[in-house]
């Protein structure tokens, strides 16, 4: 009996947050915030030094400098005189609450290593939003991500657009979207081989790529038939089998769903090429190690990069020659370059660092900030919503302590449409911050970093 | 027997490079931080004639003397020391071929020494030094209970000519290390080999630590009653360099991220009355009295590494500066990776150290004079000031700051690395 009351006080619980995913659309506060004082980059033009930004309904609804925009009557002002605010950050590959923290078997859910294409696989049946990765992440400034299956498969599976707040998946998944999919080639995917299975090589690797597409299209061949058919009439037309990983596929051919591949070698970023040229879908490159030796080949196609700056080179041989001079070359070559946090390998809290170690590379600093925003936010087709600060967006922002790109600056305040969800000077927060976030009632008294 | 004039040849022509008389360098800074009790950020030079400081000046506007190559920079600061690091034996391809640090063959390998697996070519090594390290104290994998003997070597930087490892050697036998918690258990228990818990693994090092007295007294008694070749006691290689340990000859490093695995080692290091240091401590802010109270150094572990394990799911970017704060000598170090990035860039993990709590100062500190000191290495390195080492390092920028550069790396005058043209 008491199993079964548990069992409905679940159901209760979901479907009150399915519920509430409605609600939560259609109540965003009402009520007007005013934040100024700050220098505002909007990324979308030059920098505002003394910007106002209003807000309302989750929503930019006015944005400029002191002075030429109106406060309205009995708004709430938020005072940040002397911080920088911009957008909030956007993590184009993300496995936080897929791979929660801490990293342990139990609650590592990015790699289905029962087969190397699996295309039917949603992240979102898989994300934990309790993982303290996420909240690690608001306090790292990001509020937008893609969470995607991990790179052992050489497709992983449907990836999941999310805002980083909420209860429930729900509440995290950007409405409209359906998320991307993930491929990789290279080495991860051969993990295969080392039980005997395939894939055991790169020539593998890309002919099960080009399996899965070809049966794509004849899926949506037969399913093309069988709607006309019926748009013409033809009672007699049979519906052809559903086939849950190859509707997913096809959405990639019909370019509703982008892929996203991982992939580090120049020849291997040219397979990604090869495979994109013949099916003609769209694709964004991961990792990109060594993308800029063929940095040219990217441009041609408009085909951006989203970018992993890990620390030292190697760890595998694919990872040998990794650069931070690599954003630069591509951008001096025209492409656009995003960068990631491919968390867990680099920590959420440090997106902005690995955006300023680009500029150390010789990346401009402009390139550097749309790396954060605006180019991830095209890369998931969210452009229109997130990635700058323009009235009519979302009102995801981050308040900074000073220079974006210094060591020494801390993201003092994450905002998602409208509403708080990191606060540097709230103690809880801040050690999701720093970390020790399981320990705040043993953390020592000492105020070190506060702000 | 035809062979051998030629490697003679080479290795008159090694030891040749090693003692070839360096270039003498000035080195005008205008923020230089000596980290003795010298300069603290204002203008300065210094110079370096054969390998060694020469002089170091204080002011603006100083005049280079003849003869001196000449070498400007924002900030100079001394060489960077990591105090315990498996790089140059962790290789960068992390294939089996270039993984040196984990003999997981015994849960004690206290025999085996890293200077017989350092590769000075291993692109990693060369790599760190071109962050500006200078000398690392290198320290077998985490995987053993009883790891091995660790030694302090300078870095070959891209510019530096073909060294041997025993040219780049400071000191052999700095410690021996012993490695507490999560590795040990992974790597030995999933085959039900010991230790499978943390119980063996204090057990394994206390009986070990135990024999190594019995033997050492053996000796002793030996040489006291007229060291009687007849009767002279077996020589057993690893019970012989855990001797060293318990006598005081070579002191421990406790490897440990939990705070009860770290109160575990100052209960070892108490029993056995070791001269020892805390490594990792990821958790050592929790129990940061009770280190105080040991009189501990903490060779302080990198925190920008994943939460792979639960024993480091508690680190926080302010462990450096709390356990500083707390009156516990100090330093950062870059330890063991075992994926991508295969080694910590210790100037990027003390810069997360300057921005949270520690301060620029400290932070310098913590990778220069402090392991310096620590490591009992600092007649020869770890600031700037005459008769030491020329190890230096030349920013274009605050040293932490994410878009300075390295612009040049001197070991012992020689550059090792100078940061090509944009």
């Amino acid at each position: 009996m008491q199993k079964s009351k548990a069992v409905l006080v679940v159901l209760l619980v979901v479907g009150g947050g399915l519920v509430s995913l409605a609600a939560a659309q259609s109540t965003h506060d009402q009520s007007v915030l005013v934040v100024q004082g700050a220098q505002i980059l909007p990324i979308s033009g030059p920098p505002i030094a003394q910007g106002v930004l209003i807000v309302k309904g989750g929503k930019i609804v006015a944005i400029g400098a002191a002075g030429k925009v109106e406060i309205p009557a009995g708004a709430k002002i938020e005072d940040a005189t002397g911080k920088i605010i911009m957008p909030g950050i956007v993590d184009s590959h993300s496995h936080i609450g897929i791979d929660a923290n801490p990293t342990v078997a139990d609650s590592q859910d990015a790699n289905e290593s029962s087969g190397p294409v699996q295309p039917a696989l949603r992240a979102l049946d898989a994300i934990d939003p309790m993982d303290p990765n996420i909240r690690m992440a608001n306090a790292g400034g990001i509020t937008t991500a893609n969470i995607m299956p991990g790179s052992g498969n050489v497709m992983g599976g449907q990836t999941a657009y999310v805002k980083l707040r909420g209860a429930t998946i729900e509440q995290m998944l950007i409405p409209g979207t359906i998320g991307g999919m993930k491929m990789a080639n290279g080495t991860n995917p051969k993990g295969y081989g080392a039980r005997g299975q395939a894939p055991m090589t790169r020539m593998e690797e890309a002919a099960l790529a080009r399996g899965i597409f070809e049966k794509a299209q004849q899926y949506k061949a037969k399913w093309d038939a069988y709607t006309k058919a019926v748009a013409a009439g033809d009672k007699t037309a049979k519906e052809p089998d559903r086939d849950l990983g190859l509707e997913a596929v096809v959405q990639v051919l019909d370019g509703k769903r982008v892929v996203h591949n991982h992939t580090h070698r120049a020849d291997d970023v040219m397979t990604v090429l090869r495979l994109a040229d013949e099916f003609h879908y769209r694709v964004v490159v991961h990792h990109g190690t060594e993308s800029c030796e063929v940095a040219d080949e990217l441009a041609k196609r408009h085909i951006g990069v989203s970018y992993t700056v890990v620390d030292s080179p190697g760890g595998k041989p694919e990872a040998i020659h990794l650069s931070i001079t690599c954003p630069a070359r591509l951008e001096k070559a025209g492409v656009k370059v995003a960068f990631n946090t491919d968390d867990p390998i680099t920590n959420s809290r440090l997106l902005l660092r690995s955006a300023a170690l680009a500029v150390r590379g010789g990346m401009s600093e402009d390139a550097a900030l749309k790396g954060l925003t605006i180019y991830p936010a095209e890369m998931l087709d969210l452009e229109s919503r997130v990635g700058s600060l323009e009235v009519g967006k979302d009102a995801d922002f981050i308040v900074l302590s000073g220079a974006p790109l210094s060591v020494y600056t801390h993201v003092l305040e994450t905002w998602i449409e409208g509403e708080k969800v990191f606060d540097r000077s709230n103690p809880v927060d801040l050690r999701y911050a720093t970390g020790g976030f399981q320990v705040i009632s043993r953390y020592p008294q000492s105020q070190v970093g506060a702000q | 027997m035809r062979m051998l004039p030629s490697s003679l040849l080479l290795m008159a022509a090694l030891a040749v490079t090693a003692s070839l008389p360096a270039q003498n360098v000035a080195l005008v800074a205008e923020h230089l931080y000596t980290m003795d009790t010298g300069a603290r950020g204002g203008p300065g030079m210094v110079l370096i004639r054969n390998g060694k400081i020469e002089d170091v000046r204080q002011g603006a506007n100083l005049q280079p003397p003849e003869g001196y190559q000449v070498i400007r920079g924002a900030y100079i600061t001394p060489g960077l020391i990591d105090s315990d690091t498996t790089t140059g034996i962790s290789g960068a391809y992390n294939i089996a071929a270039d993984q040196d640090q984990e003999e997981s063959t015994d849960p004690n390998t206290a025999d085996v020494n890293v200077r017989d697996s350092l590769n000075p070519e291993d692109l990693l090594y060369q790599y760190v030094n071109t962050y500006g390290v200078t000398t690392l104290q290198v320290a077998p994998g985490p995987g053993n209970p009883i790891a091995g003997r660790a030694g302090i070597f300078k870095t070959a930087g891209p510019q530096s000519p073909f060294r041997t490892v025993d040219s780049l050697v400071v000191r052999l036998n700095s410690a021996m290390v012993f490695n507490l918690g999560e590795t040990p258990k992974e790597i030995y228990g999933k085959s039900h080999k010991a230790p499978v818990t943390r119980m063996k693994t204090a057990e394994m090092i206390r009986n070990a630590l135990l024999e190594a007295q019995q033997y050492q007294a053996k000796w002793d008694k030996w040489k006291k009653d007229g060291s009687d070749l007849s009767k002279q006691p077996t020589i057993e290689l690893k019970t012989a360099a855990l001797a060293d340990v318990v006598s005081g000859k070579t002191p421990a490093i406790f490897n440990a991220y939990r705070a009860d695995d770290i109160d575990t080692a100052i209960r070892l290091g108490t029993e056995f009355h070791l001269q020892y240091m805390l490594a990792s401590v990821a958790e050592g802010y929790l129990i940061r009295d009770k280190i105080k109270q040991a009189g501990v150094p903490c060779l302080v572990g990198a925190v920008m590494q994943p939460f792979e394990s639960l024993e480091t799911s508690n680190a926080t970017y302010e462990n450096a500066a709390l356990l500083q704060q707390a009156g516990i000598p100090i330093s950062i170090m870059t330890g063991y990776e075992a994926y991508v990035p295969k080694s910590r860039v210790l100037l990027f993990e003390a810069a997360v150290a300057a921005a949270n709590g520690l301060g620029m100062e400290q932070a310098l500190r913590a990778i220069t004079v402090s392991p310096a000191k620590i490591l009992g290495i600092d007649d020869r390195v770890g600031s700037l000031s005459k008769g030491k080492d020329g190890d230096v390092v030349v920013f274009d920028g605050d040293p932490f700051e994410y878009t300075s550069h390295v612009q040049q790396v001197l070991v012992q005058g020689a550059v090792t690395f100078s940061r090509p043209r944009p």
